[in-house]
């Protein structure tokens, strides 16, 4: 997968098509918090009212298209230097390591549009080994196994929780497998 | 809190040190006084010592009060600590966060363990959703880190730079004690 074709970008609403094409797959958002969506009516309200006024929502695009998105949430209060990272992409392009390419795209920016910002987190199912494969290749530390942690899509769920430290070095290609 | 080997077995009350958790109350200030505006207590707690009897009533009208479940720790009614439950909302709902604080002079006698035994147990039936209490300690902390493991939680991992403590960004350890670890009674 040639990197230069992977860009982190804000959402547009012209996106809404491609954006459909990944949100109504069940196996693409089984692990979100948020449901899967069926219709380009739904897409355009996601787009409109969630994607674009979030803190910190980017589209990772395939030749500036769509293929998934990344998260980056800061929590309220006394924890705002502590943001929760949240991504996904498309089914059809699992396993070229084009998550892994997005995600380092998005640490650097992440910390430099928070300032106050020093640990980014992520919360992943015990069975989801792509993604806990995604966040070791980046060069996330597995910290822990926080059992009955929260529910999602009407199941209560054991967390695996891995954090990346605004101090951390993001792993170079050559630190990691080829891409997988 | 230091730690002290403790003369209590357990499942066993000392005979003179009855322990009680109820709400607090505004007459509770003095005592609460002794161990607010202590810097070895607060040492590791998210609030500052507290300076002022003024403080300390606001502390109870404001924050204690209001709180979904915040109670003193007792014995012969006056309060010598406290313990605290704190829920979570929507899908969260399942998990709530324990919180504690002891006077100085009652560290070192299993005492704060015995209050989180009974509290630990008795959340899941006040609160029958909650699945997981935890409770995060600060990595120096070791005192309050024993208190959980002789409570039965289990430590889960070391979470990086995961709370601010007067100021600074403090490496913490997640424990946790689900409704399920609870001993068949």
């Amino acid at each position: 997968m040639e990197k230069s074709r992977i860009s982190v970008r804000p959402f547009k609403l012209s996106d809404a098509e491609d954006f459909l094409t990944w949100a109504s797959d069940d196996q693409v958002t089984q692990y979100l918090r948020w449901n899967t969506i069926y219709t380009i009516e739904e897409a355009l309200k996601y787009i409109q009212e969630v994607a674009i006024p979030h803190p910190w929502r980017r589209s990772i695009c395939l030749d500036d298209r769509s293929i998934g998105y990344i998260s980056i949430k800061p929590e309220s209060g006394s924890d705002r230097h502590r943001a929760h990272v949240g991504y996904a992409i498309s089914s059809e392009y699992w396993g070229q390591g084009i998550v892994t390419v997005a995600l380092k795209i998005a640490i650097s920016s992440a910390f430099k549009a928070f300032p106050f910002l020093v640990r980014l987190e992520a919360l992943v199912e015990e069975e989801n080994k792509g993604s806990q494969r995604v966040l070791e290749k980046v060069g996330f530390l597995k910290e822990g196994f926080l059992r009955k942690y929260g529910y999602n899509k009407g199941k209560i769920r054991d967390m695996i929780i891995y954090s990346f430290l605004v101090t951390d070095n993001i792993w170079l290609p050559e630190d990691s497998d080829q891409d997988s | 809190m230091a730690e002290e080997p403790s003369k209590l077995s357990e499942g066993f009350q000392e005979s003179s040190e009855v322990i009680t958790v109820r709400p607090t109350e505004l007459s509770d200030v003095d005592d609460l006084m002794v161990w607010l505006t202590d810097d070895q207590v607060s040492r590791y707690c998210i609030w500052d010592t507290y300076a002022s009897r003024e403080q300390a009533l606001d502390y109870i009208k404001n924050i204690a009060i209001p709180h979904p479940w915040s109670k003193v720790i007792c014995i012969d009614n006056r309060a010598i600590g406290a313990i605290s439950v704190t829920p979570n909302s929507g899908n969260s709902k399942c998990r709530a966060e324990l919180g504690y604080v002891l006077g100085k002079y009652y560290w070192g006698k299993g005492i704060m363990t015995r209050a989180v035994k009974t509290v630990a147990s008795a959340i899941f039936d006040e609160w029958p959703y909650l699945e997981r209490l935890e409770a995060t300690v600060d990595v120096n902390n070791k005192a309050s880190q024993r208190v959980l493991e002789k409570s039965g939680f289990q430590r889960e991992g070391v979470l990086r730079k995961y709370k601010i403590l007067k100021g600074y960004s403090r490496d913490v350890v997640m424990f946790s004690f689900l409704s399920t670890d609870r001993s068949p009674s």
